[in-house]
């Protein structure tokens, strides 16, 4: 049994802590290329959104490179995801592969009759290890992360926070326990409060919603975070991997908590869960409507159902908070310059906004 | 004077508007309904943007309607069938509609949610009821009448298979708004093809069918025009082709279209894709037609 998974953003780094845990050989797919991009189109449905396609491309590569087993989610709607899975084994088997899928479907008896066929010769002890080395992972690359996104816009000189992010991925990549991982996450954290900042500047502060995928993956998104930072934007990501996990899966209850506020602030727009993340990219942009936050960015793959609603009200919502709200489309084909002459318009309406607003 | 009470033709109307529309007249309204859908219902459905051509239809029924009424008839349908939503399209149709028009009449936007069990189908009728004036069990003793109604409907429905038979699946709002299918039906039967629609499937053969599915289906329309397609290709007369109709940008056929396709080639039946879009335009909808059934009459000479 060979493992691969789908990409997303950072997320490789945690599951192939967890599947070299659970005593497994891992292979990663080849990082997401044009080429991945083409494969997946290829052999996609035309209609389907980008997400699909690039796991699609995911697969395929890492099929190539001798994996045997895919690894991926399952879900009970009424967004695609949950039906990716299903599709895609058809597509690949159509193809010529020969592999094995576990489909985790968000249903604890499930998840405990997959975990039973991976964990190899593992017993419940080191099966929990495995588990809390993989969250403890995603932690703290997000925690890192967003200190990185309020650093970009302001540092001295320019690329030493990621220079540090960059250095600590590799770290914790290469982490085999807890403690060498914490050791890292500190030191990331204090050479990120040692990093020299301008004193005067206060940088525009941008709020991102939207679907998770686009969010989180830098080859999707044409590595958003880091092009917003360099043009002197602060960053706010409503959504990171740990997030999705601790709210979604572990229901913490102040994610939990959370949930019911943002419901409560999107009820007069939104009425009801349309799927995937609909209803926080709303509930979002009115907190941070009302949280003074200057623009807000709303991304998501061209098609995507449930944000093409959210999209739909977005106007709406603008107007009443007064927030301006670009809304971003990816698909295969984004190009770079689209995306960033779109981004520095808005920008400059920001930054323009801001002054009439310092002048009256 | 009777409220007027708006029902918009488009979606969920082709499934469930004659029992709407009965009941409302039950509960003493009057109902006013739009016509078929015209070129002008499509300009004004552009309000919405990116999403599929039933939704945009949709809004353009309501923008002619909402002037003329005093309630609009939008309920939040969410789940018709246990562990089924219907689309988040639909689930979000009601606050589109809010967010994009101004001055619109109040909707009656109730929640009908059969995911987990039926209770939520009480509520909503006894919710409209009130709205109108009706205690709960007036509106339940309309719901059961205009229930009864659609039975009879639907026994009219019968079949004659003779010649090439072609399976046309797709959505109800897709393949009987004229405007949007382009009259496909018509069209077929004007070449002589007997054309079976997933209508004319039963629930329980589709559902059988639907059961060699990986993975249940949970989108109720995809898993009844999936269900109906297997059960018209797996049967011991197949039909002699498949056309699937879709909108583009509809998210669930882009994967329900995907697995028929995927069943229709093991099977060796032919399966054309068809989609539609506001800039359709007939004559090249009208050849690929042709040409399909062109090369069914050959296949099966040959």
């Amino acid at each position: 049994m060979i493992i691969t998974f789908p990409h997303m953003g950072d997320m490789s780094i945690a599951l192939k802590a967890l599947f070299t845990g659970l005593g497994r050989q891992v292979v990663l797919p080849p990082p997401i290329s044009k080429r991945t991009l083409e494969l997946g189109m290829k052999y996609s449905p035309e209609t389907t959104c980008l997400p699909f396609k690039v796991n699609l491309g995911n697969f395929i590569e890492a099929l190539e490179q001798g994996a045997n087993t895919i690894v991926t989610c399952g879900g009970v709607g009424p967004c695609r995801l949950g039906y990716y899975a299903e599709i895609q084994q058809g597509i690949l088997q159509n193809l010529g592969y020969r592999f094995d899928m576990i489909v985790v479907e968000p249903d604890i008896v499930d998840i405990i009759k997959q975990l039973h066929r991976v964990a190899f010769k593992r017993n419940f002890w080191e099966v929990y290890l495995a588990f809390r080395l993989a969250l403890a992972k995603i932690n703290a690359m997000d925690s890192i992360q967003r200190k990185v996104n309020m650093i970009r816009p302001r540092e001295v000189s320019v690329g030493e926070s990621d220079f540090i992010w960059r250095q600590t991925v590799d770290v914790i990549d290469a982490a085999e326990n807890l403690s060498t991982l914490r050791t890292a996450w500190h030191k990331a954290e204090s050479e990120l409060d040692g990093v020299k900042l301008k004193s005067s500047v206060r940088p525009l502060r941008i709020g991102v919603v939207g679907e998770i995928y686009v969010m989180l993956e830098p080859s999707i998104n044409q590595n958003i975070d880091w092009r917003l930072g360099n043009m002197g934007v602060e960053v706010y990501k409503t959504m990171y991997l740990s997030d999705y996990i601790n709210g979604h899966l572990f229901r913490k209850r102040e994610y939990l908590e959370k949930f019911k506020y943002l419901a409560d602030l999107a009820h007069p727009y939104l009425g009801h869960y349309v799927g995937g993340h609909g209803i926080k990219s709303i509930a979002h942009t009115v907190n941070m409507g009302q949280e003074n936050y200057d623009g807000i960015i709303h991304m998501f793959p061209f098609t995507c159902m449930p944000e093409i609603v959210a999209k739909n009200i977005l106007p709406k919502v603008s107007n009443d908070v007064d927030i301006p709200v670009l809304s971003l489309a990816f698909d295969e084909q984004s190009g770079e310059a689209g995306i960033v002459t779109r981004l520095e318009a808005f920008i400059d309406l920001l930054k323009y906004r801001r002054l009439k607003h310092h002048l009256a | 004077m009777a409220i007027r009470i708006g029902l918009p033709r488009g979606l969920l109307y082709y499934q469930y508007g004659s029992i709407w529309e009965r009941f409302l007249q039950e509960l003493g309204a009057e109902v006013v309904i739009t016509g078929d859908t015209s070129k002008a219902t499509l300009n004004c459905g552009s309000g919405l943007d990116e999403v599929c051509l039933p939704a945009k239809v949709y809004f353009g029924h309501i923008y002619e309607l909402y002037k003329q009424v005093d309630y609009l008839f939008t309920p939040r349908i969410i789940s018709v069938a246990t562990g089924q939503y219907t689309c988040p399209k639909i689930i979000g149709m009601p606050d589109m509609l809010r967010s994009n028009i101004d001055n619109l009449p109040p909707l009656i936007d109730v929640n009908l949610n059969l995911r987990q069990n039926n209770r939520s189908l009480y509520q909503a009728i006894v919710t409209v009821g009130h709205m109108l004036g009706r205690n709960a069990i007036s509106s339940l003793y309309a719901w059961y009448h205009a229930w009864q109604y659609r039975r009879l409907e639907q026994a009219i429905h019968c079949s004659k298979p003779n010649g090439q038979r072609i399976g046309l699946i797709g959505h109800p709002y897709i393949i009987y708004d004229q405007q949007i299918s382009m009259n496909i039906i018509d069209k077929l039967n004007h070449f002589g093809i007997h054309v079976i629609t997933p209508e004319m499937v039963s629930n329980r053969q589709a559902a059988i069918a639907a059961k060699t599915l990986g993975k249940k289906i949970f989108w109720s329309n995809g898993d009844h025009m999936a269900g109906a397609a297997l059960a018209l290709i797996q049967s011991r007369q197949p039909v002699d082709g498949l056309i699937f109709i879709t909108s583009f940008s509809c998210g669930p056929d882009a994967l329900i279209g995907e697995l028929i396709n995927q069943r229709a080639q093991a099977l060796n039946i032919p399966c054309m894709l068809l989609t539609v879009d506001e800039h359709t335009a007939e004559a090249g909808f009208v050849t690929r037609l042709e040409a399909f059934t062109d090369m069914l009459i050959r296949r099966k000479q040959s």
